[in-house]
């Protein structure tokens, strides 16, 4: 296929955080405010006067100083995120607005506000830096949506109104909401092509496209996306797919394009997504339904749409293999990669069970894959995927297909 | 006379027990006695022990309320 | 015929040796290291500690604890067919019948070199964790209807997360049972005997779990995977109490249960005023799920009398907190305090922890009164930090034969430190909301770095000159903050012995590792000699 025109731009805009896009934001005026999980709507960031980052630590592939803070029994993506703090990468943020909902992350974010008694721990040297925590929940229930919704509107809404001043009306939610959509339809409108039997947009593209809509301020990186989308339209998929199987990327953090680049090395076109910083319902537009106020609705949004692993009901505990399998079959996987980072307890525990009843109570072949945030034993994982490949066709080809 | 001979033995019978019991105390028999026998029986017995297959176990709980 | 040796008979100082049968050898000269069978942990013979504690030890203690072993069984478990099912569990299942027998050697272990007043109040606290766990062993077994148990039991019985407050449950306690499902096959077994949980563990990863996540929740998923879980309960409360990995265990227990289940999850920014109404909604949730799985009605009277009960325990936890904090007459050691304060505040009220309460208080009064050092040869007071290794927790008691290392008080016996108010509907339940968030392992460890720095606070509350800092190798919670108590500790020139460990499993960390770091901190860093020397290092890799 003919390259992507915007794909090496894309792909410098992820090489850091405070990338070309977010210094220009900066210059604008606007309030540049940090985030990690999908539980801190992003939308909400993206009020006039402010743009969010979801944070990330390209190229990190060894945190000796947050090592030394979070000893090397943590996750490699928190720990990475620490490190980019203390090398000073995170500098420009203004405030993280932060979230309990999964223990290492939390330590990170609590690293950045932390301030000791006795010696200084400042982490971003600039005064008026602060992080403020929202409580999550761990269901989806009437209790869940009330309890959340007043959170956003203490720990988010009146805190960057207090703070900083922004607007948090709702004409300004309203608007937010309506930048958030546009935002999602066009990268709905460019994923919808991997659901083509040969598609014309690699995993890898598709991910990076992705990141870069967490990444950048939507107002700079908006006319690109829609230049690749239309781009997309005419795009001519090869005569010869250099794929043997699709499969669909299941599991937990994983914002490293490249990881999806060596599935696809070897073999494995990643049509589908259900993984932190790439789920397929994180860009899903919101909703305002008749007599809902605008918070309420992004409220409603985000505790239904995550699939989260920390969700608790039985009935969540049971849904997320179905939407894996329902993703599956939707974008015509052959096969399902799922993924854990080492030491996240969440994905360890879910990924053990997908591995055991997708394939058993949904026909789906299963690869569970324990990774790191930056995959240097590359040579490993590309063995596992062979495999994985390999077996995958040689039961298409029992099957007849 | 007799009543004092039963009471006798009674008392010399229960020192007897109770002085064996120390013994088991001080020497710590009923250590040696779970630690060299009891558990190895144990242990043989729930290695052996024929169990469910977490496999097979559905993955089918539907309760419409609270599910 | 070897010969006898005169001189050494003529230089032996009867005199001493009398005293020292009578009154037992003083510290400093026991020699308590020579008394294990190397790796076993057994004893060559158990400890002389004069005619008068050792008469106690024997009699108050063991031959006590046995005999109420088996009252207890024939009481709680309602008599011959209780004993029937108590037998048929001992064969079913692991964790009991590998386990539990050995329970006065946990009791001995826990009590090494203790005399006098500490001997003794220590001891009523083991007899409390015995008699509470026979009460949950008796009802799991009465009930399991895999093992022929009462169906009618069964129906009318709720199980739990060992880490969910059975106090939730309080309004139905003339109605239904509620059983932590955890407790007695995980909890306290690692405790008692070690052994069992392994099995536990390496059942969790044989089915592909990971090394790394908690070795607590690997083993609460292991004992379904080993198909070791008893079937006594009709429905089931979970709750993410008290990190990632509870969460994360329930999506195994959920499967393996295959039953209702109800999760009852509690905020984690705990200190927003906010999140209490969320955190209470969830109770009267769980409220209603038992009502109508159980077919039980709630009981407002009934959630009175047994929090007041409670109250009362907490308001005697304090005076207890207060002589430990400000006297040398606190009877009772850091394993027995530690162990009784968690299994107490968690499980919830039983009559068996106001007897105790009512012993022990007369120890300590009389402690008070007389102003007895309960522990004379302390040579520092230690707060121990952070959740503790469940295989070691005898640590406490070796650390002060060895090194004259007091643990006055434990991160985790601070949890719940609160009276609940019954005053109106309104409060008690706000209150109850407050309890639970403020569980074991996470009131300190969630909801913001200044609650895990309370350690601070409470070292000049308790006197404190010495910090034991747990370091469960896989707890992400304690891991993600390691460098900055190191900071925190050089800044503010605290000594604190860094213990590694993993929980319930020794294999990554042995207690005579455990010893060893101690050991090296207290000769390197101290300056200081141990007050018994065979303490040092022995073998007991094989103990329970």
């Amino acid at each position: 296929m003919r390259d992507l025109k915007h794909l090496i731009y894309f792909e410098e805009l992820l090489q850091e955080a405070n990338n070309d896009l977010v210094r220009k934001a900066k210059e604008d005026g606007k309030k540049v405010l940090g985030y990690t999980c999908y539980f801190m709507p992003e939308v909400l960031l993206n009020l006039p006067g402010c743009i969010s980052v979801r944070l990330r630590a390209p190229r990190c592939t060894s945190p000796d100083m947050a090592t030394y803070y979070m000893s090397g029994r943590t996750c490699h993506y928190g720990r990475s995120l620490m490190e980019r703090a203390l090398e000073g990468g995170y500098n420009f943020l203004d405030a993280q607005l932060a979230t309990e909902t999964c223990t290492v992350t939390c330590r990170f974010q609590e690293h950045l506000g932390y301030k000791s008694e006795t010696f200084d721990s400042t982490i971003i040297p600039n005064n008026d830096f602060k992080v403020e925590f929202t409580d999550v929940p761990f269901k989806k229930t009437e209790n869940s949506l009330d309890h959340y919704e007043k959170e956003l509107q203490v720990h988010v809404l009146d805190f960057l109104k207090n703070e900083y001043g922004i607007d948090t009306s709702d004409k300004a939610l309203k608007q937010a909401i309506k930048d958030y959509n546009e935002i999602c339809e066009i990268i709905q409108e460019i994923g919808e092509y991997r659901k083509l039997d040969n598609p014309t947009i690699t995993g890898y593209e598709f991910s990076v496209i992705t990141l870069v809509s967490m990444a950048c301020p939507w107002y700079l990186i908006k006319d690109k996306l829609k230049e690749t989308a239309k781009e997309l339209k005419t795009r001519k998929p090869d005569d010869k797919p250099n794929w043997k199987i699709k499969v669909e990327l299941a599991g937990g953090e994983n914002d490293d394009p490249d990881f999806i680049k060596l599935i696809e090395s070897c073999g494995a076109l990643v049509v589908a997504d259900r993984h932190c910083y790439g789920a397929l319902e994180a860009r899903v537009p919101i909703e305002i339904k008749e007599g809902e106020t605008p918070l309420a609705a992004i409220t409603r949004h985000y505790l239904y749409t995550s699939q989260c692993a920390r969700y608790m009901e039985q009935k969540e505990m049971r849904n997320r293999k179905q939407v894996i399998a329902d993703y599956a079959k939707e974008y015509k996987a052959d096969g399902i990669i799922v993924i854990s980072n080492k030491f996240c307890e969440y994905w360890s525990y879910e990924r053990m069970i997908d591995t055991i009843v997708i394939p058993r109570d949904y026909g789906y072949p299963v690869c569970s894959i324990e990774k790191e945030y930056i995959n240097s034993a590359s040579g490993q994982l590309r063995t596992r995927f062979q495999a994985f490949v390999e077996s995958v066709e040689l039961k298409k080809i029992q099957e007849g297909k | 006379m007799k009543a004092c001979k039963i009471l006798k033995k009674t008392v010399g019978a229960l020192a007897a027990v109770y002085a064996g019991l120390f013994a088991v105390y001080y020497f710590d028999l009923d250590g040696k006695l779970l630690y060299y026998v009891v558990e190895p029986f144990m242990i043989k017995r729930f290695d052996n022990m024929k169990r469910r297959d977490p496999l097979s176990v559905p993955y089918d709980q539907i309760d419409k309320e609270y599910m | 015929m070897k010969k006898p040796d005169f001189e050494k008979i003529k230089n032996t100082n009867f005199k001493k040796l009398a005293h020292d049968f009578v009154y037992g050898k003083p510290h400093g000269e026991r020699r308590l290291g020579e008394l294990y069978i190397p790796g076993t942990g057994l004893y060559k013979h158990r400890e002389w500690r004069g005619i008068k504690d050792t008469m106690y030890a024997f009699n108050n203690i063991w031959l006590y604890n046995y005999g109420m072993l088996v009252k207890d069984l024939v009481v709680l478990g309602g008599g011959p067919k209780g004993l029937v099912q108590f037998l048929k569990g001992t064969m079913r299942y692991r964790w009991m019948g590998q386990t539990y027998l050995t329970v006065m050697h946990w009791v001995d272990r826990n009590l090494e070199g203790m005399r006098g007043e500490a001997l003794r109040g220590s001891a009523w606290h083991f007899r409390g964790i015995i008699n509470a766990c026979l009460v949950q062993i008796t009802q799991m077994f009465n009930r399991d209807i895999s093992l022929g148990g009462d169906p009618k039991l069964w129906e009318k019985t709720m199980g739990h997360d060992e880490t969910l407050w059975g106090g939730v449950f309080y309004p139905f306690r003339d109605q239904m049972t509620n059983i932590p499902l955890q407790m007695i096959p995980y909890f306290v077994t690692c405790h008692c005997n070690n052994h069992t949980v392994l099995n536990y563990i390496d059942a969790a990863q044989a089915l592909g779990l990971p090394g790394d996540p908690c070795p607590m929740c690997q083993a609460e998923a292991g004992i379904f995977l080993q198909d070791d879980v008893p079937d006594f309960f009709k429905a089931f409360v979970t709750t993410n109490e008290a990190c990632d990995g509870s969460v994360a265990t329930s999506v195994i227990q959920d499967w393996m249960i295959n039953k209702p289940l109800f999760a009852m999850p509690q905020p984690m920014q705990f200190d927003n005023e906010e999140v209490l109404e969320n955190c209470a909604k969830e109770i009267e949730g769980a409220w209603k799920f038992t009502e109508e799985k159980l077919g039980v009605k709630f009981n407002w009277d009934e959630l009175v009398k047994n929090l007041e009960s409670q109250n009362e325990l907490q308001r005697f936890e304090w005076e207890k907190w207060d002589v430990a904090a400000n006297t040398n007459s606190y009877p009772i050691n850091g394993v027995a305090q530690a162990l009784y304060r968690i299994f107490q505040g968690q499980y919830g009220d039983l009559p068996i922890w106001h007897e105790v309460d009512a012993k022990v208080r007369k120890i300590m009064d009389k402690c008070v009164e007389e102003k007895i050092n309960t522990f004379p040869m302390t040579r520092h007071r230690v707060i121990a930090w952070s959740c503790a290794p469940l295989y070691y927790s005898a640590w406490c008691t070796w650390a002060y034969n060895c090194w004259g290392l007091n643990t006055i008080i434990n991160m985790d016996s601070l949890m719940f430190d609160m009276e609940i108010r019954t005053d109106s509907y309104e409060n008690c339940l706000m209150d109850m909301a407050r309890y639970h968030e403020w569980a074991p392992m996470r009131r300190m460890a969630v909801g913001g770095l200044q609650h895990i720095f309370e350690l601070w606070d409470n070292m000049e509350k308790f006197n404190c000159d010495m910090v034991m800092m747990y370091d469960q190798l896989k707890c992400k919670g304690m891991q993600g903050v390691h460098g900055l108590f190191e900071d925190e500790f050089r800044a503010r020139n605290i000594n604190a012995i860094w213990m590694p460990h993993a929980l319930p499993d020794k294999r990554d960390v042995s207690r005579a590792e455990i010893r060893d770091i101690v050991n090296d901190y207290m000769f390197t860093v101290m300056g200081e000699e141990p007050l018994d020397p065979s303490l040092l290092e022995f073998d007991d890799a094989n103990s329970w």
